[in-house]
């Protein structure tokens, strides 16, 4: 798993030189990151814990914002964007690893929030809502709270969340670093089942190789750096 | 699911502090509404009394304090003498505890004045002349005092007989306690003197320059409009400035409750609004739901508020303090506008808890 990849769709990002420091400049998390992420792909971004995995998974979703160098989508410069909310509301879909669903919420409420400020009323959010969770196999979890949801179910019901603004890119920080390995095997089954049904384009965060190889494309980070980036063998 | 649920569900999660903010908002606008309508009720009940007895100019010595001093009882006569005057009297009005009542409006009026005019009898009569010790109770100071025709009163040490319960159509003529003027003078040691001078005015008189006319002739004393007896008065204006003072004081507690309150919930959601903004929440809709959940909480506040308050002032009205001599006023203009200041105070409130949770970045609220 060497080398460099050739993607052959239309490009989403385009990452130059992208830097990132905490504690001025003392801590250096990204040291200048040069990526090509194409339409299509699901690309594995792999390495030891601290490499800049989730930092850079941030920079992507602009949760977080480059010290320096450039950081492109769709040709457009997102670290001059005054509010990435547009932006995330889009095109963005986001798996965390604690899946991060509101306590206070139903599950297909939860489903529901990425909607807001999207086009539709809430008949057309509940419906899409409940079409999601009926694709991750949830459709009898919907009035329950997150609390009364196993890990495996919290995490299928984050992913139809991370669908219901209809998203071009899903950014997924260790979807299943809270799963035993059954879990995470169904987990990873459904990501690619829904990446190829929805037409999206998937980027992971993994530190386990096994899961990794899931991916079409696997790009090796340590200390900040891409240290390999190739198909998947 | 609506914003509107959204708002309810945030608000939900800590319902007891949520609870406690609402009734602290609460306590606030129902000090407002019992104070307000404490002040304004007594204004009411003051115009009324002006409009039923028919006075066009009243004269007194409002010297600062809510109840005038005392003057010769013949400045009536000054008065009376000028042109355009169609008819004075005097007047003594004093507060006193009154028996078992610990206080109680009593009124000495001049024998066969138009001020008797407006006291419908309802049992009994009224007094025969000037001389006779008798008194005639408003329907609610009899009702306050427990007596009825033929019982002795005890106004200070000297006895008098009730010969007559009236209806005189204002709280203030109703709780009062009416004798002839002489007598009352007699009673309360204020031999010769009067309080208040009525006057009546002939048709077409230019009352502004009567008034004038009225202090010109008698410096030291004040001749005002009825109808802008309450404009004018400083007891009215003492009474306004310290039920909206306290007023003041209790929104601002309700502002600095709130806000706190708002301050924790944004603190504590810090994860909750990281993941809001994750999910493509713009800013401005998370300023939006701090704000709506803070007014929310006003508004919530402001209607218990009345509704307390509306309960504090029907106690009040029980109350033998009370009774009788104020007929608190709470109009649905009070209600509305106490309401209106409570959502106003929640607005207020959540404007810096919002702009706190709008500079929030998401991938440090995501890490916790």
């Amino acid at each position: 798993m060497s080398g460099s990849a050739k993607p052959a769709g239309e490009t989403l990002y385009e990452a130059t030189g992208l830097t990132k420091e905490y504690d001025d400049g003392n801590v250096p998390a990204l040291r200048g990151i040069d990526l090509r992420i194409s339409r299509g792909e699901f690309v594995a971004i792999v390495g030891p814990s601290g490499c800049g995995k989730t930092t850079l998974l941030n920079m992507l979703g602009l949760l977080d914002r480059p010290t320096a160098g450039e950081l492109r989508f769709r040709g457009r410069d997102l670290t001059t964007l005054g509010d990435p909310a547009a932006y995330r509301a889009r095109d963005i879909g986001f798996i965390f690893q604690s899946f991060h669903l509101l306590p206070n919420f139903t599950v297909e409420e939860n489903v529901q929030i990425p909607m807001f400020g999207l086009p539709g009323s809430p008949a057309a959010r509940r419906a899409r809502a409940v079409e999601l969770l009926e694709a991750v196999g949830l459709s009898h979890r919907l009035a329950h709270l997150p609390v009364k949801l196993s890990g495996g179910e919290r995490q299928r019901a984050a992913i139809a969340r991370s669908l219901a603004n209809r998203p071009s890119i899903l950014l997924a920080d260790e979807p299943t670093g809270n799963l035993d390995s059954k879990n995470s095997e169904h987990v990873m089954e459904l990501l690619q089942r829904l990446r190829v049904e929805h037409d999206v384009t998937l980027v992971m965060v993994t530190h386990d190789r096994q899961l990794a190889a899931h991916a079409t494309r696997l790009v090796e980070i340590r200390d900040g750096r891409v240290m390999a980036d190739g198909l998947s063998p | 699911m609506s914003f509107l649920q959204v708002i309810f569900r945030g608000l939900w999660r800590r319902p007891v502090r949520t609870g406690l903010t609402v009734l602290g908002i609460a306590i606030g606008i129902a000090a407002v509404v019992a104070l307000v309508g404490m002040a304004s009720g007594y204004e009411k009940s003051v115009v009324n009394q002006l409009d039923t007895i028919g006075i066009d100019i009243v004269v007194s010595n409002m010297q600062g304090g809510i109840m005038p001093k005392t003057f010769e009882e013949t400045v009536r006569d000054g008065i009376a003498s000028l042109p355009g005057v169609s008819e004075a009297n005097a007047t003594l009005m004093q507060m006193l505890s009154v028996e078992d009542a610990p206080m109680m409006v009593v009124y000495g009026r001049e024998w066969n004045s138009f001020t008797w005019d407006g006291l419908e009898v309802l049992e009994g009569r009224l007094p025969r002349d000037s001389a006779e010790p008798a008194v005639v109770l408003g329907k609610l100071a009899a009702e306050v005092m427990g007596k009825k025709v033929g019982d002795p009163l005890q106004i200070e040490a000297v006895e008098f007989t009730v010969v007559g319960i009236v209806d005189g159509s204002s709280v203030l003529e109703n709780g009062a306690i009416n004798l002839a003027l002489p007598r009352f003078q007699e009673a309360s040691g204020y031999e010769e003197r009067a309080n208040f001078v009525n006057v009546r005015v002939t048709e077409g008189t230019d009352v502004a320059a009567l008034c004038a006319a009225i202090e010109a002739r008698h410096p030291g004393l004040r001749a005002v409009a009825s109808g802008e007896v309450v404009g004018t008065s400083q007891g009215f204006r003492m009474a306004r400035a310290m039920s909206w003072s306290t007023s003041l004081l209790a929104i601002i507690v309700g502002v600095l409750g709130v806000m706190n309150t708002m301050l924790m919930s944004v603190f504590e959601r810090k994860h909750e609004i990281g993941v809001l903004l994750a999910l493509g929440w713009q800013r401005a809709r998370i300023m939006a739901l701090i704000l709506c959940e803070s007014a929310a909480m006003g508004l919530l506040g402001g209607i218990v508020g009345v509704l307390l308050g509306a309960a504090v002032l029907a106690v009040l009205e029980t109350t033998p303090y009370v009774r009788g001599f104020l007929e608190p006023d709470l109009g649905w203009a009070l209600a509305l506008r106490a309401v209106i200041i409570a959502m106003l105070v929640g607005v207020i409130s959540g404007l810096y808890p919002a702009w706190r949770s709008s500079r929030l970045s998401p991938g440090l609220a995501l890490q916790g």
